[in-house]
């Protein structure tokens, strides 16, 4: 599947290790934590524990390091982007200039800073990935249903929320491999797909999504009455094959996650910030 | 009681686009007998959708009655107890699997009744037995082949442990092996769970296999009766605009051209025998 070449975020590898084995609430929990404290960091110091936690994740969890890396291959562009973009926009007062020219001005300031938040964005994306690499979808949302549950006393319809989920992560292959053929067959009738200037090609677009679209809503109304027939009422009254358990294991994580957190904590608070 | 479904004079209307209604079913009076295997065939637009979709509290009777094991459909109390006894099989397999993991979709039924869990496993575990899936249990329906994906379907509606099955049109989208596999399984749950099956289909190679028939046409039932019996009239059966299964096709074609065939030939197995005894 061409679509889905390159891209590791939402692949699930299967496996047997103590990260695959922990219950998906602790995963989740975890992962937030990990966001949280990610959001905070200001140094250098602080972002090297994080990444010494994560690879030795990633070595736990017996993924692939190259694979693992693969990952960040489409998102480059972006990052160095963003990294040029705060090195000749940030600065601060007592900033020291690297280098000027014209009317652009690099300080050092604003390398740390594009540094710091390009470090952010690809710890974010490190950690997400390694959560969907080490958990299936079914997992994911079968964690996420019970960690929603509270909700459902304020009124919100956390099972029939986890449903469409559910139902959507079913059919993003179906639909992809559907834009597919839809793509191909109007190459087959002479549209060149990879001609003309930016707005040519957008236009371009729109008779390929059109056909998506109806056959999408077509699509679902066949599932809702397959799922009416097989006596889905919405979410009352449902019982489920599958229960989740705290063992062993997630006691351990998150005793390792109370170590990390204070550790992370302590540095953000005594490390003088980078910036 | 040896009736499961009980239909009597029933009419539906479908409003279309322009507002004015379509007859889809125009008094429809007909039975499904426990624990037989029935075929409902006819042109598209016949009306046997629309009829089969009133088996199971789909749709409900523009007029007329519709009774499925004492209980009327008319009646909106009894659809999820109706839906509990008359499961249905779609054309599509793709558009009727809801989770990406066969076995949590085998439960997704089981789920809906509110059985307990240990329960649900049980279940989920005889269907994927019952139709050979324990092999692919934890794989994705997207990774199986058609005919694979039909199975589950049939195994999530198994879990429910009807009394009924309706298939509607459930070889349309399939290869010959995956239309093999799925029909197999089909009879043999009807034979060996006693499950009253009703086959919507247009493939009349697939008719042939069944112990009644009924043939739709323009909202009507045109003819009832064991497909041996209906076959028999081949002038009939065209100017319905059906075909008919490939052996009696043949000997069909061999009688127009002189050469009467002894016997009444249904199948493969039968024609080869009739031709074996010609002098």
């Amino acid at each position: 599947m061409e679509l889905t070449k390159n891209i590791t975020l939402g692949v699930y590898l299967p496996g047997k290790s103590f990260i695959h084995r922990l219950d998906p609430r602790t995963k989740i929990i975890a992962s937030g934590i990990i966001v949280i404290l990610l959001l905070m960091i200001r140094s250098y110091q602080a972002y090297g524990a994080v990444f010494i936690f994560l690879a030795a994740a990633v070595i736990i969890a017996g993924i692939p390091p190259g694979y693992a890396f693969s990952g960040f291959k489409p998102m480059l562009p972006v990052l160095t982007f963003m990294w040029i973009f705060q090195l000749f926009l940030y600065s601060s007062p007592d900033a020291e200039v690297i280098f000027s020219w014209w009317i652009f001005t690099a300080t050092d300031a604003g390398f740390h800073m594009g540094t710091l938040i390009t470090l952010r964005v690809i710890f974010l994306f490190g950690i997400t990935t390694l959560l969907t690499l080490t958990t299936s979808m079914v997992s994911l949302t079968d964690g996420l249903e019970s960690l929603l549950s509270p909700l459902k006393a304020i009124g919100l319809p956390t099972q029939e929320l986890v449903m469409t989920m559910v139902i959507a992560l079913r059919f993003v292959l179906i639909l992809a491999e559907e834009l597919d053929k839809i793509v191909k067959a109007q190459m087959a009738r002479g549209v060149a797909f990879d001609r003309g200037n930016f707005i040519q090609k957008t236009k371009k677009i729109f008779p390929v999504f059109l056909p998506l679209f109806i056959s999408a809503f077509k699509r679902a109304e066949e599932l809702i009455i397959a799922m009416e027939a097989r006596s889905y009422t919405g979410g009352k009254h449902r019982t489920k094959m599958k229960t989740l358990h705290i063992g062993r294991v997630d006691l351990a994580a998150i005793l390792i996650m109370l170590i990390f957190s204070a550790l992370i904590i302590f540095l953000i608070l005594t490390v003088n910030p980078t910036i | 009681m040896k009736t499961l479904i009980e239909i009597t004079d029933l009419t539906y209307k479908y409003r279309s686009g322009g507002g004015n209604a379509v007859t889809a079913l125009n008094g429809v009076t007909m039975q499904v007998y426990r624990g037989e295997i029935l075929a409902i065939t006819g042109q598209n637009g016949s009306g046997k959708s629309t009829l089969a979709r009133h088996f199971n509290a789909l749709l409900t009777p523009g007029s007329g009655e519709v009774i499925v094991d004492g209980l009327s459909v008319n009646d909106k109390k009894n659809t999820a107890a109706i839906r509990r006894i008359v499961g249905m099989v779609f054309q599509n397999p793709d558009n009727q699997l809801v989770s990406s993991v066969v076995e949590e979709d085998v439960a997704f039924g089981p789920e809906n009744l509110g059985l307990p869990q240990a329960e649900i496993v049980k279940r989920v575990d005889w269907a994927l037995k019952s139709l050979d899936l324990e092999a692919y249990r934890y794989r994705s329906p997207n990774s199986l082949s058609e005919g694979q994906k039909q199975l589950v379907a049939i195994a999530g509606v198994l879990a429910m442990k009807p009394k009924c099955i309706v298939l509607d049109e459930p070889t349309a989208h399939l290869d010959p092996k995956g239309k093999r596999e799925v029909l197999e399984n089909v009879q043999r749950l009807n034979r060996d769970e006693g499950i009253t099956t009703v086959l919507l289909t247009h493939s009349m190679n697939e008719v042939v296999h069944c112990d009644r028939m009924i043939i739709m046409d323009q909202g009507l039932i045109k003819l009832t009766g064991a497909p041996r019996e209906l076959f028999a009239q081949a002038e009939q059966i065209k100017a319905l605009g059906l075909d008919l299964p490939a052996a009696a096709q043949l000997a069909y074609g061999l009688k127009l051209k002189g050469l009467t065939l002894p016997g009444n030939i249904l199948t493969i197995e039968e024609l080869v025998a009739s031709l074996c005894q010609l002098p």
